[in-house]
């Protein structure tokens, strides 16, 4: 999951939970606009963020989300504990959406329903009180939109538009198991003007087998056409599945219908209706084969038929039905049966008609939903078919009597019921079962209950109808992922009962994590506080078993701190790109400004450290920047005059190198002229002429970092303020980090950064002068030597030795302490020398004796400590003392 | 150029955009009995094809892409 979405997913759990916590504030103040206000800027914002993303459903439901609140918070609508319910069922489907991109990348298609039917619910809220006159929400409301899974019954489709080659195609594909829709699809007026091209989109269906063009409205002149106003029907019948009509629809659900067509309702001869009874004899001897499954001989008998007929008239249309059948289904005698009785009227089979008592002989894999009358026909003088009037009929008087008894008036509720059932039965001929009906009547008067005549419903009619009593689909076959969908539909929503996925990232504040850096630091001291206690088990209570067992416990604790301290380490940890983000637009403005042209080049973004050094990177490198955008790539005549490529490139590298993060800014510019930095240093009096003899080249670069030190002549906006490049080295070094910079003239300056990847431990060697310890940095550390008394030189007033081919100048800590002490020698008449790096050179300092080192936590001076220069800070040691760690830089 | 307008005949080739429907529905209020060729038409904004329904225009040619033609059979109530 890239970045973007991440971040989005958990802002949208904070926005979802800062809109449940308005919506319960509401509750209790329904009139506050502040609160109102702060929950539709929620809304407002999750919807606005969704659009970045790929998530129609989420979209959608956010947008009605977002004019409802529109409407509340403009006094429109009022707020009511409906449009409260409405909108936290609106945000738990989101929470629910976000948990599926949180956990698959992406939201199905299967949400389009629910996510209409939401968005939907929400607009009705707006209608009720202000009818909107224009625009799409108007559209979307005025059209009532129709959920794909609630279509209009198939049998009110203008099939017969169909012509009979594709109708044929469309009922072979049936037979062989393919699902059959048919989609009215009817793009809102105003569709041209948000892109879309609904045609386009219709001829892109996919299964699609047919398609028509209908005006909603007779066109009006020529002259009073609008062209641009979408007046257009769509209207396809496709062998797609019911989720790849949604997927594909899934921008524009509103304005689609996807209704399930069994394959037999296609089925309508058409063709010239002459003739007449002239057939009956043929139709007759049909009959009779066909009773008789005699297929070989109706099938010749038809052929036959055809062949003299004109393939132009109605009857020669029902032929070839009746062959493809026969083909296709030679088992559905039930069909072939229609189609020669259809020959008689020349009317086509009303199939929806038939369809109640007929399922597993017109289209057994997708009438499946009715499979109960059939075999009530046989047992039971119940027609076969029932209308769906019928049906609905049956269905509401049972959930009559389902409804309790406890009321006085249940005879008359009783006996009404049974007298619709009467005039029920009556009208679809089953008088056979009407006296049952009496019977079971008069017993649940008798009972004063409402049983007896339920179980009598049951027994005649199943109860599988009743689902939906009043929907026609009733009538018409749902397939297994509809029942599937509107199982789900009533329970999407999460509730407290339901297992929330919590987000994956806690924000914390940086204070906790402090604390616990502060508290892991004591107990890394309080660990260390161990082996002195093993020591003075061992040394002065003379107990050496305890003193072991003391040593293995501190070996186990120690591993545990560690890894605690690790731990805590990595919670601070921020990725460079937090410092790097700011630089392509701080270049890009630069360089413009300055009519440069300047290609900026990012790596290693992912390199992370610590949040205290990555923020101190922050300035010094925008400064850095600055300096190559500045002083560094040249205007674009200049450098192509030079044969360098006119855009000029920084290039800025972050790598991690054991612990120590690297940062390398590097530009191909015109470099640093040693003449000029040395010429510059003179005049401002940060060299003497004695030393810039001496200096190297290189050492005449790195004279940009001493302080007072500014190159550039004219002092832009940009850099160049006289506050130069000692300040990054200052701000660097405060967070124990090296500077490097390299240049050569013409060909461009390298800046190399080395920081540590975290500032929380310091590794000190603890030295012994005068009595007392001192930690030193090991950083600073270059080596421990003992130099002999004899090799020790004075050259006037100060102290040095040679190392190694070298001159070491030695300065005695105490003195540099301020002590008149010194340094005590061991028994062989060596001093114990500190060797140090400062800067490019090398200093010795001398000590009484070296110590182990130890990792301390660095506790800055504070307080009136704070004045006091030559310590860095102070740590606690094991044994609880206080350990002052020297700023080597200072004290020399 | 999608749309090409003769003396008495109006061509489309490739895809005919929003934009050419508004020049069409001018062309065909001046020019009622422009006959429409779409054999090299392979889509038709859907603003191209209300100004073709509304101007009961007759086709001579239709498009090669036989679905496509189909389409247009029904929009145009051809069949």
């Amino acid at each position: 999951m890239n970045p973007l979405l991440e971040q989005f997913i958990s802002e949208s759990r904070e926005s979802l939970q800062g809109i449940g916590e308005k919506l319960m504030q509401l509750e209790k103040e329904p009139e506050s606009s502040e609160l109102m206000t702060e929950l539709f800027r929620f809304v407002h914002t999750l919807k606005g963020n969704s659009g970045l993303f790929d998530l129609p459903e989420l979209t959608r439901v956010l947008h009605a989300g977002e004019d409802l609140m529109d409407a509340v918070r403009n006094g429109e609508v009022a707020y009511s504990p409906l449009l409260a319910d409405r909108l936290l069922d609106a945000m738990d489907f989101v929470g629910l959406l976000c948990d599926e991109i949180d956990t698959n990348g992406s939201t199905d298609a299967k949400h389009v329903n629910n996510s209409v039917r939401l968005a939907d619910s929400l607009r009705q809220l707006i209608v009720v009180i202000v009818p909107t006159t224009e625009g799409a929400s108007s559209a979307v409301v005025n059209e009532l939109p129709i959920v794909p899974e609630q279509p209009d019954p198939a049998n009110q489709l203008p099939l017969s538009d169909i012509p009979e080659e594709i109708s044929m195609a469309a009922y072979r594909a049936a037979v062989t198991g393919k699902p059959l829709h048919w989609l009215a699809y009817s793009p809102v007026e105003e569709c041209f003007f948000q892109g879309d091209d609904p045609f386009y989109q219709a001829r892109q269906t996919p299964g699609i087998l047919w398609g028509d063009i209908t005006a909603r409205t007779p066109w009006p002149k020529l002259a009073e056409l609008d062209p641009y106003c979408c007046v257009l029907d769509f209207s396809i019948l496709s062998t797609a599945t019911l989720e790849e009509l949604q997927e594909y629809y899934r921008y524009v659900p509103d304005q689609v219908r996807i209704i399930p067509v069994p394959g037999s309702f296609l089925i309508l001869p058409q063709g010239e209706p002459n003739g007449g009874p002239v057939y009956e004899d043929f139709v007759a001897d049909a009959l009779k084969m066909l009773h008789a499954n005699n297929i070989a001989g109706l099938t010749h008998a038809t052929r036959s038929m055809l062949d003299v007929s004109n393939p132009n008239l109605w009857l020669s249309a029902a032929l070839r039905w009746l062959l493809l059948v026969i083909e296709l289904e030679p088992d559905n005698v039930f069909v072939c049966e229609r189609i020669l009785l259809s020959l008689r009227t020349m009317t086509p089979p009303v199939w929806h008609e038939l369809a109640g008592g007929c399922d597993t002989r017109i289209n057994g894999d997708v009438n499946s939903e009715l499979p109960h009358n059939l075999a009530q026909e046989e047992s039971e003088p119940v027609p076969a078919m029932l209308s769906p009037e019928v049906t609905a009929l049956i269905a509401a008087q049972r959930e009559i009597l389902s409804l309790p008894d406890d009321i006085a008036w249940l005879a008359g509720r009783l006996k009404s019921v049974a007298a619709s059932l009467s005039g029920c039965l009556h009208a679809i001929g089953a008088n056979g079962i009407i006296q049952s009906l009496g019977a079971a009547l008069d017993e649940a008067l008798a009972q004063r209950a409402s049983a007896p005549l339920l179980h009598w419903l049951d027994s005649h009619f199943k109860p599988s109808v009743d689902a939906a009593p009043f929907l026609p689909q009733s009538v018409q076959p749902a397939t297994t992922t509809q029942i599937g969908q509107s199982v789900e539909e009533v329970k999407y929503g999460r509730r407290a009962e339901d297992s929330y996925s919590g987000p994956k990232s806690i924000k914390v504040d940086q204070v906790k994590i402090d604390r616990l850096m502060n508290l892991i630091g004591e107990m890394v001291v309080a660990k260390n506080a161990l082996p002195y206690l093993a020591g003075r088990a061992e040394n002065v209570f003379g107990v050496r078993d305890l003193s072991r067992e003391i040593k293995s416990q501190y070996a186990v604790i120690n591993r545990i701190a560690e890894e605690m301290q690790d731990t805590i380490m990595q919670v601070r940890m921020m990725p460079v790109s937090f410092v790097f983000q700011r630089f392509p637009r701080l270049v890009r403005d630069t360089s413009h400004k300055l009519g440069k042209e300047v290609n900026l080049i990012l790596e290693g973004e992912e390199t992370e450290a610590d949040k205290n050094i990555i923020e101190s990177l922050g300035d010094p490198l925008v400064h850095i920047v600055r300096n190559s955008l500045d002083h560094g790539v040249e205007m674009p005549d200049v450098r192509r005059a030079l044969g360098k490529p006119a855009t000029g490139t920084i290039f800025i590298r972050a790598t991690q190198e054991a612990d120590r993060v690297v940062i390398e800014i590097r530009d191909d510019g015109k470099g640093i002229d040693p003449e000029i930095i040395k010429r510059l240093a003179l005049e401002k009096g940060i060299i003497d002429n004695e030393r810039l003899e001496r200096l190297t080249d290189q050492e005449a670069v790195n004279l940009v970092f001493a302080a007072g030190f500014s190159t550039a002549s004219v002092i832009s906006d940009l850099s160049g303020r006289g506050v130069g490049m000692d300040v990054v080295r200052t701000a660097i070094e405060k967070v124990n980090g090296t500077l490097q910079l390299e240049s050569e003239k013409g060909r461009g300056t390298r800046i190399r950064l080395s920081l540590p990847l975290s500032m929380a431990v310091t590794n000190v060697m603890i030295v012994e002068s005068n009595n007392q310890l001192f930690g030193v940095p090991i950083g600073s550390v270059v080596e421990t030597v003992r130099i002999p008394r004899a090799d020790i030189h004075t050259i006037k007033k100060n102290q040095a030795t040679v190392l190694r081919g070298r001159i070491v100048p030695l300065k005695p800590l105490n003195s540099l302490l301020g002590q008149h002490v010194p340094p005590r020698a061991n028994e062989e008449d060596e001093l114990a020398v500190l060797i140090v790096s400062l800067g490019d050179e090398s200093v010795g300092i001398m000590v009484d004796n070296f110590r182990e080192t130890v990792e301390i936590i660095l506790k800055p001076m504070t307080g009136v400590l704070a004045g006091l220069s030559a310590y860095a800070g102070s740590a606690l040691l094991g044994d609880g003392s206080v350990l002052m760690v020297l700023d080597i830089k200072e004290i020399l | 150029m999608a749309i090409t307008f003769k003396k008495d005949r109006i061509v489309f080739s490739d895809v005919a955009s929003g934009e050419d429907a508004e020049r069409l529905l001018e062309w065909l209020q001046k020019h009622p009995k422009a006959k429409i060729d779409l054999s090299a038409c392979t889509h038709l904004q859907p603003a191209n094809l209300q100004v073709l329904m509304a101007a009961k225009c007759s086709i001579i040619a239709k498009p090669k892409d036989k679905l496509l033609a189909d389409w247009i059979d029904s929009a145009l109530q051809l069949i």
